[in-house]
């Protein structure tokens, strides 16, 4: 994941999910930020980079390194944003300088991709990055450490490194982890602060467009989701009161007969359905009329057992859901 | 008072009996339709209603003959209102419908019965011969929803033959099969005018004649039938109502 400089923080762990994209980028944009703001979630991380107010780049990576930039990274920032129900953003000014070096960073011309120190002439490099009057940032990195040198126009701006909370001027740290076995090395190269502040991909993109799509996907995602819980959830209740009804006509079966399926089959149509059996008051006019019917068919004795069985049963299942 | 006692001295011993039996079967039943459900008490009202159509008998005022003809009539209203109710209890074992109430069924029999007392108030005095044919229609009616009853209770009895009650309806079955031969044999005797009331009436008639005594085998049979059969059914309804009374407990 990303590791940049802090530089100034304006605002640290906001809540993203209380944020709205398009206001953030508002504000950010019309205060004339210069910057970046990154936005922390579960599985990726964003990071916005600021040139004066204008978006001059977008990139995601997620967990497994894969990265996306430009309008893919805003489109996916929208849904994270709106959908990951946690997050945390953090907004850092930084100078004009940093900002191109970030960027050089994030979204620069890859000069050289993970080479080995050993096998290069760190010296030559040095030199023809100063020679070239190169704008960009070089990593020094093993498995597991990392810094970076930012340099503008060829001259280094300061260094960087883990738990860095700032750009540094001293350079031993750097020097410590190029000493290290199997240390590698990449070197991006930019466009000079003036050309990056050319791009503006708020300008490019409709961001209240996309926020307000992914809003409403999700939202139709929510409604879907739950219209399908609520039809599981209908079922289920279905289902139960199915059973339920069962285990009824099998207690006034046991006392009054085969009849007593019948009995309660009509007692049920009468009452609303076999809702009646979860519903109080239904439930008592219920009983009434199955002890109405039971009357002209068995004892006193057996329809007491009987009620109390059934009273009982409902009680059980009424706990139970 | 004395004119009740002189009366009981001079009936016939068996149908005093039968008379006392038809009372104890009345008493039971009418006392079995206030502690249930409403679908017994056309049932049990119309087993009641029997008693008053025998006691006839012992009546202190039974020569009147419109009050004659008013046992007669309540006979034939008892036999409706018990099958109004074995039907009832029929639709009940199909649908699981109860309806009604039991006030309305005791003041409907009131008002059949007030109904009936006024249709012989306002006709004139019934011959001896008129009280004759409202007996046979009596006996009619009852022969034949005699046996539309076995057949319901049978019905019934498939019905709800695994429930509690069931046996009480084989016990109705049998009190209907002495029924149906007490008032069967008492129809046939009244067809074919060998009954005692048109050999009373015929004394009476010299252009009238009877065959009375070609026949007095199957006379003879026909009445001990009559006479042993009203026995067996005012004891079997008693021990009917009492029978199911234990079920129903």
């Amino acid at each position: 994941m990303f590791l940049l400089p802090k530089g100034n923080p304006l605002f640290e762990n906001l809540a993203v999910t209380k944020l709205k994209l398009p206001d953030v980028l508002l504000k950010l944009s019309t205060g004339g930020f210069t910057g970046y703001s990154s936005f922390v979630f579960q599985t990726s991380t964003v990071i916005l980079v600021f040139e004066a107010g204008k978006l001059v780049s977008a990139l995601l990576e997620d967990r497994n390194g894969k990265r996306q930039n430009g309008f893919e990274a805003l489109s996916a920032l929208a849904e994270l944003m709106v959908s990951s129900g946690s997050g945390a953003m953090n907004v850092y000014k930084l100078s004009k300088d940093l900002t191109m070096c970030i960027h050089a960073l994030l979204e620069g011309e890859t000069l050289y991709k993970a080479q080995e120190l050993k096998l290069i002439d760190i010296n030559s490099l040095l030199g023809k990055v100063k020679n070239d009057r190169m704008n960009g940032c070089l990593r020094i990195y093993t498995e597991e450490h990392s810094a970076m040198i930012f340099y503008k126009e060829g001259n280094p701006l300061g260094f960087f490194h883990d738990g860095s909370g700032d750009i540094e001027s001293s350079s031993s740290e750097s020097q410590k982890i190029a000493g290290l076995p199997g240390a590698k090395i990449d070197l991006y190269a930019t466009q000079s602060v003036e050309e990056i502040m050319g791009i503006n991909l708020l300008e490019v993109a409709n961001i209240q467009k996309i926020w307000d799509a992914t809003v409403a996907l999700h939202q139709s995602e929510i409604d879907r989701t739950n219209k399908e819980r609520q039809e599981r959830d209908k079922k289920a209740a279905t289902l139960r009161l199915a059973e339920l009804e069962e285990q009824v006509k099998v207690i006034v079966g046991e006392y009054v007969g085969k009849v007593g399926r019948g009995i309660v089959d009509k007692e049920l149509s009468e009452n609303g359905g076999n809702s009646c059996l979860i519903d109080e008051a239904a439930f008592a006019k219920f009983l009434s009329g199955i002890e109405r019917a039971a009357k002209l068919l068995i004892s006193g004795t057996n329809i007491k057992a009987m009620m109390e069985k059934l009273a009982s049963t409902i009680t059980i299942a009424r706990s139970d859901s | 008072m004395e004119k009740f006692f002189e009366l009981l001295t001079h009936m016939n011993p068996f149908d005093l009996v039968q008379v006392i039996f038809w009372g104890m079967a009345g008493a039971i039943s009418f006392y079995f339709s206030m502690g249930n459900a409403r679908v017994w008490t056309s049932i049990s009202i119309g087993f009641f209603l029997i008693f008053l159509s025998q006691a006839y008998g012992i009546n202190p005022w039974g020569h009147y003959q419109k009050l004659t003809a008013f046992h007669y009539i309540v006979g034939t209203v008892a036999i409706m209102m018990i099958t109004h109710g074995f039907l009832e209890y029929y639709v009940f074992c199909r649908t699981f419908e109860i309806s009604g109430n039991k006030l309305i069924v005791y003041l409907s029999t009131l008002g059949i019965l007030a109904a009936s007392g006024v249709f012989l108030m306002i006709n004139p005095n019934p011959s001896p011969n008129t009280i004759r044919n409202i007996r046979m229609v009596e006996n009619a009616i009852w022969v034949f929803l005699c046996v539309m009853n076995i057949e319901l209770v049978r019905k019934i009895y498939l019905a709800i033959k695994d429930s509690d009650i069931s046996k009480g309806f084989i016990a109705f079955g049998l009190v209907f099969f002495f029924i149906f031969l007490w008032k069967g044999s008492e129809l046939y005797l009244q067809i074919f005018q060998w009954d005692q009331d048109w050999q009373d009436i015929i004394a009476l008639m010299s252009d009238e004649s009877t065959d009375f005594d070609q026949y007095p085998a199957r006379i003879q049979f026909s009445q001990e039938v009559r006479r042993y059969a009203g026995l067996l059914s005012g004891i079997s309804v008693g021990g009917t109502f009492t029978y199911i009374y234990r079920l129903l407990k």
